[in-house]
């Protein structure tokens, strides 16, 4: 076996979750014999639980262009994030690596530029909930 | 988590795989069993593990060499998904289990995942049913977390190793996990994914 390109390009989970479907995949384990194998019926079902598969093409699309103008994440953590969509502070610092030491630049100006750089997180947090709704059920656990 | 990898094999097809799919048109279709049976659910070190096959970019040849039972060595170029967490990577799984050492985690279809003791919030230590509980301390009130099994957890990828294949093995010890994933749950909003 000869290893032409070890990474041909990185895929959301949503990407593979899609493949999958399109592959015959469901839900139902029973339902995927023949179609799919049972490894990759495996892989659905832990994609099927996870943010995954409440996302589109489209709205993965949407993410991607309009976080581009936060300069400070890399594609690898806008990748993380896609996957993940977190929904509250502390899980959008643990997908940025090292935030604090990144965003906070000379010490002079930590004060000015902590509470523009934790807005600008705000402004993330609020971008990843306005494109990847949580499902009504969670919202509904919420309000009780 | 995943990523395409172009790969190219010499694909042996034996003849009673070929026959139905010449006469019925579909080699691909063939191939691509092949491919499956080949690769699936494979470790590739340093690539990481083979979840599917993508897409079949290209095969030639199909010729019968002598000493091959009849097979036909097709050389084939495709795409496989792969599955290897990137160093840095915050992914959710279950507590599968845990011992003295530390927590393990699944994901359904990938169980190596391991959290040894030193990556594990602090402070933290393992109650006498075996359940490992985090001991939260805030303005002098503390509380109790108990990490339980079949628990979600979030958890940031610390490395992935491949141990070479050992070429002995005594009775007792664990199987051999061709890779191996490493996390740490020390860190803002990771964790179970329910004390966030």
């Amino acid at each position: 076996m000869k290893i032409e390109k070890a990474n041909a390009g990185n895929l959301t989970n949503f990407e593979v979750f899609d493949f999958l479907r399109s592959r015959g995949a469901t839900s139902d384990p029973m339902g995927c014999i023949g179609s799919v194998s049972p490894s990759e019926c495996k892989v659905f079902e832990y994609l099927s639980g996870s943010p995954a598969c409440m996302q589109t093409r489209e709205s993965v699309n949407e993410f991607f262009r309009k976080a581009d103008k936060f300069e400070f994440i890399t594609s690898f953590e806008k990748l993380n994030i896609v996957n993940s969509t977190p929904t509250v502070m502390p899980a959008l610092y643990a997908t940025i690596k090292d935030c604090d030491k990144r965003i906070a630049k000379e010490e002079e100006q930590i004060a000015k530029e902590n509470q523009l750089e934790e807005d600008q997180l705000q402004e993330l947090l609020e971008l990843v909930k306005e494109i990847f709704p949580q499902p009504a059920e969670e919202q509904e656990e919420l309000s009780q | 988590m995943f990523y395409l990898s172009q790969v190219e094999q010499n694909l042996k097809m034996p003849p009673h795989l070929l026959k139905p799919s010449l006469l019925d048109g579909e080699l691909e279709k063939g191939i691509r069993g092949e491919l499956e049976k080949r690769f699936l659910d494979k470790v590739i070190t340093n690539l990481g593990l083979c979840i599917s096959v993508y897409d079949i970019q290209s095969f030639e040849g199909g010729f019968i060499f002598p000493g091959d039972d009849g097979c036909a060595t097709y050389k084939v170029r495709c795409r496989l998904v792969m599955f290897q967490p990137f160093v840095g990577e915050v992914i959710v799984g279950k507590i599968e289990s845990c011992d003295e050492f530390g927590l393990q985690v699944s994901l359904g279809f990938f169980s190596d995942i391991r959290i040894p003791e030193r990556f594990m919030v602090q402070p933290c230590h393992r109650g006498e049913d075996g359940i490992w509980v985090w001991q939260f301390k805030v303005d002098n009130e503390e509380f109790q977390y108990s990490l339980d099994i079949d628990e979600e957890i979030r958890f940031r990828v610390a490395s992935v190793k491949y141990p070479p294949t050992p070429v002995e093995q005594s009775e007792n010890s664990k199987p051999f996990s061709p890779m191996e994933i490493t996390g740490y749950i020390n860190g803002d909003g990771l964790g179970l994914v329910s004390w966030w």
